[in-house]
């Protein structure tokens, strides 16, 4: 009995690291991401969850050099991510905002903040660490999220045409890559 | 009983030890099979302007990748998967051909051999 118990526990402790999907962010630019990242529920879009302080992903980092930025969750990447996020802001409806820090019970895998939301949506600016400004016209808000029926926009191209941004979903993985 | 405790014991560790891994990131990149190396160059060559979204796949209602580009990441994942020594009997098993499977199972094992490296890189310094 007991053993049954121990296999269904890993069982439904896998199951449960899969809510919510994995991050990964992949800067193949020569600039700094500077951004916001937001997770909601696909349906009424609360709860929403944010970065509290921003978000920074050096120029050149993504998996082909292992720099990327992965949260397999809103608590293990704190401890296994390259970029670890201590709070997180997290919105249950419009008037309605806790600062939470990643291991609140709500926001581990399988707890009920983690269970209700999906990566949705990026904000960001990219900094140009040489001349120590802001890049013009390289900065977007990215969305895939379909909630309240709005429609996703996950693509930008720079004005220049010189570099672009999108969002996208691959299966249980939501990707944000920055050319 | 014991079983599951050392199992878990060492789980636990094994967790714990691949947190402290960031310094030897660096050298990952030098050490990757040439199969993980085009898995990276697929993810990448999405920006390119050949490759980028399309009118249509603009105006489409999802967050989904469009099947076109999900196109350009799959030969260089079954590469990756193959290249384990799965089959590609296997690979149409467990998948059934579902593109968003073959490149997620072999994003996993991108970052499985991606670990592997940085133990080995750490056991060696």
């Amino acid at each position: 009995m007991k053993r049954i118990l121990t296999v269904l526990g890993i069982a439904a402790m896998s199951f449960m690291y899969a809510q919510g999907g994995t991050l990964i962010i992949n800067n193949y630019t020569p600039y700094e991401y500077r951004g916001d990242i937001i997770a909601n529920n696909s349906l009424g879009c609360y709860p929403i969850v944010a970065n509290t302080d921003k978000i920074i992903v050096p120029a050149d980092s993504h998996t082909g050099n292992g720099q990327q930025l992965q949260y397999d969750n809103y608590r293990d990447q704190y401890t296994s991510s390259l970029y670890p996020n201590p709070n997180w802001t997290v919105s249950t409806s419009v008037s309605t905002t806790n600062v939470r820090p990643w291991n609140h019970a709500s926001l581990i895998p399988g707890g009920t903040i983690s269970n209700n939301t999906k990566w949705a949506a990026t904000k960001f600016d990219m900094f140009d660490t040489g001349t120590g400004s802001y890049v013009t016209g390289f900065n977007a808000n990215l969305s895939v999220s379909t909630c309240n029926s709005s429609a996703p926009t996950p693509f930008y191209n720079t004005p220049s045409g010189l570099n672009s941004a999108e969002m996208f979903v691959i299966g249980s993985i939501t990707y944000i890559q920055l050319y | 009983m014991k079983k599951y405790c050392l199992l878990t014991a060492f789980t636990v560790l094994g967790l714990i030890s691949c947190n402290n891994e960031g310094t030897a990131i660096n050298n990952v990149a030098s050490m990757k099979t040439p199969q993980m190396e085009n898995f990276d160059k697929a993810f990448k060559s999405l920006g390119e302007p050949q490759n980028r979204p399309n009118e249509e796949e603009r105006k489409r209602n999802t967050s989904e990748l469009s099947d076109r580009r999900k196109a350009l990441l799959v030969p260089a994942s079954k590469e990756l998967i193959l290249s384990t020594g799965i089959t590609e009997a296997e690979i149409t098993r467990k998948t059934s051909g579902d593109m968003s499977q073959i490149i997620v199972w072999a994003t996993q094992i991108y970052m499985q051999k991606s670990d592997e490296i940085r133990k080995n890189i750490k056991t060696e310094n």
